[in-house]
């Protein structure tokens, strides 16, 4: 194959698809499709699965008191928390100080006047512990002493949100090969149109001894270019998708982690890219080993 | 020897046999006309010796060597020896003169430049000078077939096939284009065309190879056989 050939090569390529028409656009549009939802899938597993992680490694402990419990026992109940083996800080926080936390939570909402001016949250001690691994015998003894109503820690969520990615792992494989599938069935009809309108074309070309490398590549790259731009395409919506979405959910509920687009971009490029490129060829592939062989 | 078929046959998936037992050679430089009626295998004949089938039995020799066993490259090689023009012309439609016949250079991975000082030089060969521009829709049955051979002599084969080049052209046409073939068999190209049409053959006093039922049953110099 010579260099000067892709002179003719790349722009058959292009107007192939041109002349394909709706076809083309038929398979753009289900590779980008395909690859929107792969890559927002994906996004959202690696985003609940920071969240999973950051809360598995919250050192905190927080100790509910009873409503009995008085304020002049605050201090020996601190006392006896800072005597526990592991404990490294411990805080107080009133239930008039822990509303505001939840309000600044939600996003400023006025929790106080929705509840109808009462307060329903206990007073409480936030617990820091020493390491990750002391926290559920800190709970236990925190758990113990007579003025704590009940102990909060990240028990069973980690657990929770660990096994919710899991399984979104595992839909996700099946609904990525389902639709690559289907990306690929079509890049291949819409080849085997162009090859079909194209016939006369390879009969002369073979009658005066074009290569095969010659006659599959414009077929091939078409393929390709139909993958690339489908995969450029689902690139910029997913990524537009992501930033508005990241920025609802910061805005309504803050306490979410939300990974920055600087740290998903390169990654989703690769994915979308090298994805639409290899449905590309796999959906070229077929078509011209069928239908072309020389 | 350049073409040489030994106990050539062919039969169909669907067990029609098209031919039986060919055996025959030409030489560098032959004119031969294969005639005979329709159904007694021409065509089959002829897309065996350019390789667009293969026989189901028996050896098709081209300069000595089997079609059968070659490598894609020999194929490819193969082909660039060889043109082929057809009773449908099997033209571009949409394209022009020049991108009709430009493609079969295109298609071999010539230079732009080489190109563009060869097309019009073969145009004027087949009679079409300065008719580069002209999208073939346009032309006569006759010019169109012009177009047809200077896109099969562009790469200057050693071997030309014509299956009823003439087929689909009115008497005064045809002779016009028989002109043509001989003047480039006269050029040095072998050509071997298959027709049934008898006035052409007993005007040129060539060799005539008459196919009937599959089987070859004369060959002769000169004049129609059947």
């Amino acid at each position: 194959m010579k260099l000067s050939s892709f002179r003719y090569i790349v722009p058959q390529a292009f107007k192939s698809m041109f002349h394909n028409g709706l076809m083309t656009v038929a398979a753009i549009l289900t590779i980008t499709i395909s690859l929107f939802l792969c890559t927002a899938f994906w996004l959202l597993i690696i985003n609940v699965d920071a969240n999973a992680r950051q809360i598995e490694d919250d050192v905190r402990v927080l100790a509910y008191l009873s409503e009995d419990t008085t304020e002049d026992q605050y201090a020996a109940i601190e006392e006896e928390i800072l005597a526990i083996p592991g404990v490294a800080s411990c805080e107080f926080v009133g239930k008039d100080e822990g509303i505001k936390e939840l309000e600044a939570r939600f996003g400023g909402v006025d929790l106080e006047e929705t509840l109808g001016g009462e307060n329903p949250l206990p007073d409480r001690f936030s617990i820091m512990a020493e390491t990750t691994d002391d926290v559920t015998t800190i709970a236990d003894k925190v758990s113990n002493l007579a003025a704590v109503d009940v102990v909060r820690y990240g028990e069973g969520t980690v657990e929770k949100l660990f096994a919710l990615t899991d399984t979104m792992r595992r839909v996700g494989v099946a609904v990525m090969i389902l639709l690559a599938l289907a990306a690929v069935v079509l890049i291949a009809m819409t080849i085997r149109l162009a090859v079909m309108a194209r016939k006369k074309e390879i009969m002369v070309m073979k009658w005066v001894g074009a290569t095969n490398a010659f006659i599959r590549l414009p077929f091939l790259l078409e393929g390709i270019f139909l993958g690339l731009f489908g995969g450029l395409l689902a690139l910029v919506l997913v990524l537009l998708a992501y930033v508005n979405a990241g920025d609802y959910l910061a805005s309504t509920i803050s306490f979410v982690l939300v990974l920055d687009i600087g740290q998903v971009w390169l990654n989703t490029l690769v994915f979308t890219l090298a994805a639409g490129l290899l449905l590309g060829i796999f959906g070229s592939l077929f078509p011209l080993a069928r239908f072309m062989d020389v | 020897m350049l073409i040489q078929t030994v106990s050539l046959g062919k039969k169909y998936k669907n067990g029609i046999v098209a031919l039986y037992d060919i055996d025959l050679s030409i030489d560098y430089g032959e004119f031969v006309f294969l005639t005979g009626e329709s159904g007694a295998g021409k065509s089959t004949l002829i897309r065996l010796l350019f390789r667009e089938e293969l026989p189901s039995s028996g050896q098709i020799l081209i300069s000595g060597r089997s079609t059968m066993r070659l490598s894609k490259k020999d194929i490819v090689r193969l082909r660039r020896n060889t043109g082929v023009v057809f009773q449908d012309f099997r033209l571009m439609e949409r394209s022009t003169v020049f991108d009709n016949v430009a493609f079969a250079l295109k298609a071999v991975e010539r230079p732009w430049d080489e190109i563009k000082k060869r097309v019009p030089r073969v145009l004027e060969r087949v009679g079409l000078a300065g008719r580069e521009q002209e999208n073939v829709m346009h032309l006569s049955g006759g010019e169109q077939q012009r177009v047809a051979i200077a896109r099969a002599i562009i790469n200057n084969p050693i071997i030309l096939f014509a299956d009823e080049p003439t087929g689909d052209l009115d008497p005064r046409t045809s002779m016009e284009l028989m002109e043509l073939f001989n003047e480039i068999n006269e050029q040095g190209t072998t050509l071997v065309m298959a027709t049934h049409d008898k006035n052409i053959v007993d005007t040129y006093n060539k060799r005539v190879l008459t196919l009937s039922a599959g089987r070859l049953i004369s060959d002769s110099v000169g004049g129609w056989q059947l």
